[in-house]
């Protein structure tokens, strides 16, 4: 049954069977091997897994950036793999926000103007957009700070900047890329703490993709990933460092 | 994006400056060129040039007989005609040496041929034995080896003959760069050397109902010589230093040089400009930005980079233009479907340099942003 947001049982992504091969011939490589997989609305999820598990494949799929062979994806309960590619993008531009590794602001652009880049995708005002991305970056520390380039922040505070890009058109799903690991220990605590905030939104789900072990702790589920496949589920960290142990 | 990418800027506007530069300037200087090919028609003006069959372009002279003269009159459809001699002479200045003129020697009664623009002295004067009106060219060059620059009542000579200067005038440069020395048809005779025939071309004009061209055909059919209106003959001229001589070849290369320059530059340096920032623009494609978008971004980036490019150089062909038209070498002609030209072509220029990182973009996945 869909709840009063269109979704089914609190479900922000339902994953089934989900199947991805890169290149062809003799270098043909699967890269998700029938992957199942499901996060929940006002939650923060880490995938994590070793190194080439699949982890930026399956979060690349969800996200609706890379295509998929076989499986179903729903998102807010729209099936990304009946949509066009015209409206898998308009679906990203209004429902979906990121945070990359290497933050990706764009070093011509100042904060503010790079803030305000998915509200202008989106159609709207350069004015108007300037002043939300202005209002954002004032509730996330950077008060007076939206007239400088990205080149003159920490790595901390570019993140920051990246957070509030990705939240600037008020997404329901985050999608984070191995957001702390060009960070140092407690910058990395700061963002992740920020996001769990983020996550805490009855309508929005935040996916963290990360095998930086330090910020394990600020998971409310975790998803194993190996070769491939889901290989757990853990509904904690304390589950998690458990072992998978109940 | 490419405004804060200084060096690539800088490349890619120093490129299509150079191209927007080369193009113009080359273009002008050819125009030049041609236009000093046609300078007699500017100089002597005359709606129909009846000259021997086998003339091809205005500055070749086969002559003709006196009588044929009175043949062109007696056309019907032909109001006047009078004799014009036109020929290169050498005039011994006053250091003794000697320096080629074009002489034209112009009939006396009607004074038609008579230069366009007279700055000194009176062109009735003309009709007073050995006078001569000279352009500032002749001025210049005659001058050699005096005190002072000839002026008018001053004295020098052609073929061993007196020739006094009743007035100085401006005319277009000769093809050749004489100087021009105009006289009366029979002053001309006596200064030039002798030769069987010394008619070069006759002048005419059609009666009043008549164009020029049907006054040409019936001149042609009449009299059997060669009959040109003032379009045709240009037109002959132009074709003929086209057909005949290296120029359009020559100055074609460098034309096309400064646009293999300008799609060479602009579009290699506008690719690796994509190419380096491939990550921001798969950012972009994945937050939502449409292929159509990411395209007119590119486009108006290219296009800005182009007009920068584009105004800048025909800005230098204009300085340029403007620092050689008191020498009035070299030849430089820059009418207005020029600039328009170039900027057609910086406009190709740049789409091209666009499309090819368009062409990029469109084939971008998204998802490229999550890789390292």
């Amino acid at each position: 049954m869909a709840d009063t947001n269109g979704n089914h049982n609190g479900l922000a992504v339902h994953v089934r069977g989900v199947s991805k091969t890169f290149g062809k011939g003799e270098a043909r490589t699967p890269a998700l091997k029938g992957v199942d997989f499901d996060a929940r609305l006002g939650e923060l999820l880490m995938i994590v897994g070793p190194s080439g598990c699949g982890k930026t494949t399956l979060l690349s799929v969800i996200a609706g950036t890379l295509e998929f062979e076989g499986g179903e994806i729903d998102v807010f309960n729209t099936s990304l793999h009946s949509l066009t590619n015209r409206e898998v993008t308009n679906f990203r531009k209004q429902n979906v926000g990121f945070i990359f590794q290497q933050f990706n602001l764009i070093p011509t652009l100042n904060l503010v103007e790079n803030v305000s880049v998915p509200l202008l995708i989106n159609g709207e005002s350069r004015r108007a957009a300037g002043k939300k991305a202005r209002e954002l970056l004032d509730r996330l520390g950077l008060e007076g700070r939206g007239d400088d380039r990205p080149t003159n922040l920490s790595g901390g505070q570019q993140q920051r900047v990246a957070i509030a890009r990705a939240l600037v058109h008020e997404p329901r799903l985050v999608i984070c890329d191995e957001p702390t690991s060009a960070l140092d220990k407690d910058t990395g605590a700061k963002i992740m703490e920020l996001l769990r905030e983020v996550a805490r939104h009855p309508n929005r789900c935040v996916i963290v993709v990360t095998h930086d072990n330090r910020v394990f702790k600020y998971a409310d589920r975790m998803t194993e990933m190996e070769d491939g496949r889901v290989e757990r589920v853990h509904e904690s960290y304390s589950h998690y460092e458990k072992g998978g142990q109940p | 994006m490419l405004l804060g990418d200084r060096a690539k800027y800088v490349m890619l506007v120093g490129g299509l400056t150079f191209a927007a530069l080369l193009m113009t300037q080359q273009c002008a200087v050819f125009f030049g060129l041609l236009s000093w090919t046609t300078s007699h028609m500017r100089n002597m003006r005359a709606s129909i040039w009846v000259v021997d069959p086998k003339v091809e372009q205005i500055n070749e002279i086969k002559p003709m007989r006196d009588t044929d003269v009175n043949r062109v009159r007696s056309v019907t459809g032909v109001a006047f005609a009078v004799p014009l001699y036109t020929g290169v002479i050498q005039a011994r200045i006053g250091d003794g040496t000697f320096k080629p003129i074009e002489m034209i020697g112009i009939d006396s009664t009607t004074l038609v041929g008579r230069p366009p623009v007279i700055l000194a002295g009176k062109l009735e004067n003309l009709r007073l034995p050995n006078s001569v009106m000279i352009d500032e060219l002749a001025v210049e060059r005659l001058s050699q080896g005096k005190a002072r620059k000839l002026g008018i009542g001053d004295t020098f000579e052609i073929n061993d003959r007196e020739a006094r200067v009743i007035g100085i005038c401006k005319t277009d440069r000769h093809f050749f760069g004489y100087p021009y020395v105009y006289t009366t048809y029979d002053e001309a005779l006596q200064y030039a050397p002798k030769t069987r025939k010394m008619l070069s071309m006759v002048l005419a004009e059609p009666k009043t109902g008549w164009t020029a061209a049907q006054t040409a055909r019936a001149i042609e059919n009449e009299t059997q010589l060669k009959a040109y209106t003032e379009a045709e003959f240009k037109s002959a001229t132009i074709k003929w230093f086209f057909r005949n001589t290296g120029i359009p070849a020559s100055f074609g290369t460098t034309i096309i040089l400064g646009f293999i320059v300008g799609i060479a530059v602009s579009g290699q340096t506008f690719y690796s400009f994509v190419l380096e920032n491939l990550r921001h623009l798969g950012a972009l494609k994945a937050m939502g930005a449409s292929n159509g978008l990411l395209a007119r971004m590119l486009m108006v980036q290219a296009l800005t980079v182009g007009m920068i490019g584009y105004g800048l150089g025909v800005g230098l062909t204009a300085l340029f233009g403007l620092a050689v038209v008191k020498t009035g070498q070299p030849p430089f002609l820059l009418p207005y479907q020029l600039p328009l030209f170039t900027f057609v072509v910086i406009v190709l220029i740049c789409i091209f340099a666009a499309l090819l990182g368009i062409r990029k973009v469109y084939k971008l996945e998204p998802a490229v942003v999550f890789r390292g």
